[in-house]
Parts: structure tokens; sequence; C-alpha cells
């Protein structure tokens, strides 16, 4: 009878629980559950690793945000697949002279909300991003822009303040409706509207975000009438949830142990390309020990990219040459190569004045052992491993290395500080050469961690922002990559690789470097 | 009773206050903000130091941690830096996953280990006894996310009958719709959902609390009292569950207790494979992001939970022996 009682007792707190559990839901569902029976058959099902954060693009800065933007927005141009930029909500643009653009609009556009999108849209999304209040994220990458005018309803000129060759690539940025935006100032972060081929319907935060095909797009309606993206952050998860059918797509980031096996599967595509990004050493040039750059060139030749490509990376990203990625069209190899080379690096670091004296295996000089820090952030195992690899390599070698592995804010912020030896890290999103370049490496910029600093160099940044003429801009870059990897500025050791693997069902759609969905509204699924 | 549960509840005010505190201590210890992560590549040292500034992220501790106190007290959680909605929102859109999962975790673990743990005592040093612990020293000692994958390679990959990933609905709210429609596709598919990651959590649980079932048994069936009973030619089996099991349900009540805490904080890296949209998932990505407002609402939540379990662990204690009530 007793414990018939307490039966009753953990029934009355379980149920409690499960109360709790279920009042609190709302049943945004619109009556589908996410295997619903009513989700057909023209479904594109993608997983992402990490949720969005904002679908405001003026204040997207991570990848999920973007994938989002994609579907949802149109920027003035679009960029193609070889980082050449296209007209979008812009028909035409022209240049009077080099520091004023006129872009003509296309007309009869609406925002998914009946809308038509003017002029007056594109002023404010710019006006506002370059708002220091507003903090938007990329509002470096705007800088140049002093002003942006309304000539009619169709047309807007860029002034700026000098002249600035990275403007196009930057301008794939989402137009937001004005009158929406500028009613309340946070709606459009969580329920986006724009003029893209599909409809953002529902995001359930951390769990999955749906769209539904705009039917009256300007460029077409697309074939596909919904696509779901999952969060999945667990990498082998996402793989394993595209081999189980739950999912149709899925791209990088993905742990090299599981791509083989997709490999093998006839009923996936997979497709590898490089990304735009690379992986790279940053050298604190403040650092007394680093600022001689021999002793950079003497570390550098310790370095074998081929191992690191091959055994930790498994050739996903590949050894890389200079801050250029061959996914540019300002790539080059005319680069100094330091190979992996024990002796040629002995010999640099005797020239700089290093012996291993008191033969502890150790290089010195004055009675002080060569000791450096190599740090990295804890969120990539790839990276880690490489820190580990690097440290092993140069212990063998005469040099003293501590490994220090953070979170990434408090890794971003010693980066930022400039409390680092050598810092292991990358770059992405590289639609124009200065993106890896101007803040990187001109000696007045904020995200120069290491404190490079080169006269020259500094020229001829200016100069690659500002001339026009892609032909004599590409010069300028490979002049800037031959200088700061001789100095080594930086060591980049990899190429980022971009991965995508999607079921043969789809058809129709070519992945794009950059992790560009926008591709889907051109793909067809079969049965 | 009711007085005691109310005086309880009392208490639970400064603990809770206590660990505001401390969270918010060790979240300003620690290096690292948010403003990096949030800006971004592209933002400038300037951008980031306004942003620092906006946020109240300059102002000493001592400031920082009023501000947040006075609004703890009127009940306010703050806004989440990232999601930029309220705190309070965000976790009442979270953790009923977790709860959830959890529940049904301890319900499978306690479905598993009950039995077992009494029959390997009952039946010690036989055959029954070895495999079962056993399996039980199996069961603490594999890792999580290692079994939460195996699973999904098994049960998804390769025979396809259950999800990889995901939560159906909620299994109250499909229960309630099934209930509605007569249909039980909703059942069905929430549970085929749930089934794996409670599973992967479960099965550690039940490790634990099957060797403390065990252990407790042993203790009691030695006692003068059960000879007694069996002397008095009580059956085997009502001696057992009515005598010995009644008498062992202290230490294993307070175990149960703690593993469903631990089946909170457990769920962390099962939510992680699965990718079941939970609260454990939650406070890790805002703990790498630094969302302080968000951190210390997820984890106070997660104290009060704690808290109240314990609540209900000393309310059971009185109703399995009244002694203690004195």
């Amino acid at each position: 009878m007793v414990a018939l009682k307490k039966m009753r007792w953990l029934a009355i707190v379980i149920a409690v629980v499960m109360v709790i559990s279920g009042c609190s839901y709302e049943d945004t569902n619109q009556g589908t559950s996410s295997e619903g029976s009513s989700a057909g058959a023209n479904e594109i099902k993608v997983a992402l690793d990490i949720d969005a954060v904002s679908t405001d693009p003026r204040l997207t800065n991570e990848s999920a945000g973007k994938r989002v933007n994609e579907l949802v927005y149109d920027g003035l141009v679009r960029l193609s697949n070889n980082l050449e930029p296209e007209p979008s909500l812009a028909l035409e643009w022209s240049n009077p002279d080099s520091k004023t653009w006129i872009f003509k609009l296309r007309e009869n556009v609406n925002f998914h909300d009946g809308e038509p999108l003017t002029a007056e849209d594109v002023k404010y999304t710019f006006d506002t991003l370059l708002d220091p209040e507003f903090q938007a994220p990329s509002l470096a990458l705007y800088d140049p822009i002093e002003s942006v005018e309304i000539i009619d309803e169709y047309t807007v000129q860029f002034n700026l303040s000098r002249p600035y060759a990275p403007l196009l690539s930057n301008l794939e940025l989402g137009i937001v409706p004005k009158h929406i935006a500028e009613k309340e100032d946070k709606s459009l972060s969580s329920n986006p509207v724009g003029t893209g081929p599909y409809k953002m319907v529902k995001w359930e935060k951390n769990s999955e975000i749906s769209f539904e095909k705009n039917e009256s797009y300007w460029g077409g309606e697309s074939k596909v009438s919904k696509i779901t993206y999952y969060i999945i952050p667990d990498n082998s998860t996402r793989v394993a949830s595209l081999e189980s059918g739950d999912i149709d797509f899925i791209h990088s980031p993905l742990s090299p142990q599981d791509i083989e096996r997709v490999k093998g599967n006839d009923k996936f595509n997979v497709v590898e390309t490089q990304g735009l990004g690379f992986t790279y050493l940053n050298f604190n040039h403040q650092n007394e020990l680093l600022s001689d750059v021999k002793v950079r060139q003497a570390i550098s030749h310790l370095i074998d990219k081929e191992v690191i490509s091959k055994s930790i990376y498994r050739d996903m990203d590949t050894p890389a040459l200079s801050p250029l990625i061959p996914a540019s069209w300002a790539f080059t190899e005319d680069v100094p190569v330091f190979g992996y080379d024990v002796e040629m690096s002995k010999k640099l670091f005797k020239e700089a004045g290093w012996e291993d004296t008191d033969g502890d295996g150790f290089y010195d000089k004055e009675g002080k052992r060569f000791e450096i820090k190599i740090s990295t952030h804890s969120e990539d195992p790839n990276r880690i491993q490489t820190a580990e690899y690097l440290q092993n390599e140069l212990e063998k070698n005469g040099i003293k290395v501590e490994v220090l592995t953070n979170e990434w804010p408090t890794f971003s912020t010693n980066m930022l500080e400039g409390k680092f030896d050598i810092a292991l890290l990358g770059w992405l999103n590289l639609f124009d050469p200065d993106r890896a370049m101007y803040n990187q490496f001109h000696s007045q910029s904020g995200s120069n961690y290491g404190k490079y600093n080169n006269e020259k160099v500094d020229a001829l940044l200016l100069s690659g922002r500002e001339t026009l003429d892609q032909e004599k801009r590409k010069e300028i870059y490979n002049e800037i990559a031959q200088i700061v990897t001789e100095e080594v500025g930086y060591n980049v050791l990899l190429y980022q690789g971009y991965i995508a693997m999607y079921s043969k069902r789809i058809e129709g759609f070519t992945p794009n470097a950059s992790g560009n969905l926008y591709g889907l509204r051109n793909a067809v699924l079969t049965e | 009773m009711i007085n005691f549960i109310f005086k309880r509840i009392l208490q639970l005010i400064p603990v809770l206050l206590g660990i505001s505190v401390l969270v918010f201590l060790l979240l300003y210890l620690i290096p690292g903000d948010p403003a990096m992560t949030l800006l971004g590549q592209d933002a400038t040292v300037e951008e980031i130091d306004r942003f620092k500034e906006q946020m109240g992220l300059n102002e000493p501790f001592i400031v920082q941690l009023g501000v947040f106190l006075l609004k703890l007290v009127k009940g306010d959680l703050g806004d989440s830096i990232f999601q930029s909605m309220p705190v309070a929102d965000i976790i009442m859109k979270h953790l009923p996953a977790t709860l959830e999962l959890a529940t049904l975790a301890l319900i499978i673990a306690l479905i598993i280990a009950i039995p077992v743990g009494i029959i390997s005592a009952v039946k010690q040093f036989s055959w029954v006894d070895y495999t079962s612990m056993f399996f039980a020293q199996l069961g603490v000692s594999i890792p999580v996310f290692w079994l939460g994958l195996m699973m999904i390679l098994f049960f998804s990959v390769e025979l396809n009958m259950l999800p990889s990933f995901g939560r159906g609905d909620p299994l109250f709210f499909s229960i309630a719709q099934t209930i509605k429609t007569g249909n039980l596709y909703y059942v069905v598919d929430s549970l085929k959902h749930i089934i794996l990651p409670a599973l992967a959590l479960g099965l550690m649980s039940a490790a634990f609390i099957t060797r403390m079932v065990r252990s407790a048994m042993l203790e009691v069936l030695k006692e003068d009292y059960i000879r007694t009973a069996e002397a008095k030619g009580v059956k085997g089996f009502f001696v057992v569950i009515k005598h010995a099991f009644r008498n062992a349900l202290i230490p294993i009540v307070t175990i149960v207790g703690l593993q469903f805490g631990n089946l909170l904080g457990g769920a962390i890296v099962t939510e992680t494979v699965f990718a079941w949209p939970g609260i454990g998932r939650l406070v890790i990505t805002a703990i790498g992001q630094r969302d302080f407002p968000l951190v210390q609402g997820t984890v106070l939540v997660i104290a009060l939970v704690f808290a109240l379990i314990n609540l209900v662990v000393d309310i059971l204690y009185t109703l399995i022996n009244p002694k203690i009530q004195q």
C-alpha cells in the first residue's frame, strides 16, 4: 500500500515536470512536424553547424546568418562562382570618376510584403550601416563611402572619400526594406523581409530555419518550394544525417575522416574545391626574439606544410604559398618558398646569433634560451593538432615551445592586445585580395595583430585600394604577397578547402566556394 | 508539511543570490568578452571599444554587479547580447526540451536499474549478478558522445529506423494531439526522436543507480527483521519488495535525485550529438560567445531546478520514513 502511495507521488512529480515541459511550448508548427507527413518531396533539407545570430544583413557576420541572407535578400550585385560581381538589384553601374559610383536599379521588384523596392531602401540600408551607433560588424569594409545620394526613384549614387576598388565585392550586402527597418530597430534581426527568392517562415532557435519560395521573385520562380536549414552542431552527426537520408545537403566545416566514407557512397555527390580562406601563423613582430626576420625565416624552414595538410587535414586543406588564395583573380605562384630544411634553419639561426652553447638541445644567446609560445583556439581540433605538431617539430630543432589553447573570446582578446608570440588562426570570406591584406598588414590597422610594419607595403596597400584596373591591382597585390612572404609577416600554412556533399536527387546546382546557397533556387529535385 | 516546504523555499533565496554573485564573479574573471565574437573579423579596435562602452562592459566590477542584481531583484534577467531577446524568453524556449529529455532518460534508467539492482542483490555472486555488474561498469565507462554516435550510425544510417537528429514536437504536446485527433502518428514521431538521446543519456544513470540499488539492498537483506519476516513465512518476493526494498529506498532516492541533476548537466554532450535544442547546448554556446546575461540566467535556472529536485527528494524522504519529519 505504502509502495503504491510512493509510486503515486513519483507519478505526480513526473507529471508536473511533463506539464511544465509541455506548457511553455507554443505551437508554431503550422501543423507540420519536422519530419511531418506534409513535408512534401519538393523540399531541400540542409544541415548547418551553427545557428544564425541575426537575420539583418547589416548585422550579420557569422556563416549561418549569411546562409539565411542569401535566400531572403538581394544585394546590388551578386558574386559569381569565380567572385566576379554580377547584376542583381542593380541592373548596371558606372564610374563617372574614381570616387563616384552610379547604380541603376531594377524596376518592379517587390519586398516579400508586397512593398516596392526603390532607391530609398538602398540609401537607408547604407546610411544606417555607416552610422557608428548602429554597430554594424562589417562597418570597416564600407568606411570609404562618404554618402549615398538618391538621383531618382531607381538610381543611386555612392560618393567615396577616396577611390576604393573592393567596393563592388562588398555590395553583395542585402538591401533592407526602409518601411520596416525604420519602424523598429531590431525586427529584421529575427523576422527578415527582403526581395530574395525565398521567404523565411519559421525560426526555431538552435533547431531549424524554414523558407518557402517567393512566387513573385524578379529572377523567376524557384522550382524547389521549400528549403529548411537544420542546426546540427556535431560534424559526425551531420554526416550521419546525410547518409540516413534525413538531410539532403551539408558542407564545410566537416571532419576529414567522415569525408572518405561518403565518397564511397554512390548516392551522394562530393564536391571539393578551394575555399575562400586560409590558415596561417601570425608572428608577433614586437616580440624581441621574433622581431628578427632571420629568426622568422629560420622557423619557417622547420615547418612542413605538406605533412600538416596530409596528416592532419587529410588533403582537405592544401599547402599554401602566400595570403593570396587560388580562388582569387590576384593569385600568384611567384613568391618565395621556405621549404622544410633543417640545415638552412640552423644556418639562419646562427646568422641571427643563436646557437646551442650549453648543449641542452636548445638555442641560446647571451645566456638566454630561445623560448616561444604558440597559441591557438580550442574550438578547432585540427588547429590544436597542428600547434602540437609544430611544438614537436620545433623542439627537435632547438626551440623550446609552449602550446596555449584558449576559447575564441579569450584567444581573440589576447590577439587584439598583442599578448602572443606565434598564433595559429585563419581569415575567411576573402572575396577581394584587399580583404586579407589591408587590415592585416597596414601598420595603422586594427587587425594587424603582430604589428607588422613596412612603409612600402603600406603604400602598396593604399594604391591597391585606389586602383580600379584589375590587371594593375593584380600586379600590386602580387608585389605585396612577395614582400610579406619574404619577410614572414605571416606564414600562411594552408589554403582552406571547401567541401559540399549532397544527395544526387539535387540537380542543377553547383556549389559555390564561399558556401553561398543562393544557387539552390535553380535546383531541381528528382525522385 | 506545508510549513516545511514553505521554509525550504524561503531558504532558496539566499542560495540563489549567492550563486548569482559567484557566477558573475567567474564570468568577470575569465578573459575575453563578447565584442570580438559578435563583431567578427572585420571589426576595428574603435568599434570594439564603442561596443564595450555601450554594453557597460568597461564599468568597474561593483557597478556591473550592482546593475545586474538590481535587475534580478525586479525579476528581470536582462537581454541576451547575441540573440537580442529577453533571456527569460530564450530559456523558456530551451528548458522544456532538456527537462523532457532528462525525465525520459531517468524513467529509462529506473526501469532498467531497479529490477536489475534488486535481482543482483538477491542473487549475489550468481552469473546474473556478475553480468549485470559487468554491464553497469561498462555503462559508467562508455563516453556518451561515442555511444550516441554509434546509435545514430546503427539505428539511423544502417537500419533507417529512427531520425538521426533533432526533436519532433514536444512529447506532451504530441500526446495531446494524438488524444485530440486519435492519430498515433504524433506520439510515435515524438518518441522516435527522443528515444535515442534519452537512451544514450539514461544508460549511464542506469549503471549508477543499478549499483546503488544493489548495495542498498545487500545492506538491508542482512538485517534481522528480514530473517524474522522470512521465519514468519512471508513469501520471498514480498520480503524483498515490501520489507527490504522499502528500507533501501532512502539511499536510492538520494542517488536518483542527484542523478536527475547529473542528467541536466550530462545533457550538454547528448544535446550536441543529437542536435537536441535544449538548455545544455544553449549554455555552452553562450559561454563560448561570452553572452554574459544568457549564461547568468541559464545557470540560475539550472540551479533553481537543482534546488527544487532536492526539495522533492526531501519530501520523498518524509513519505518513505515518517520519522524523518520529526
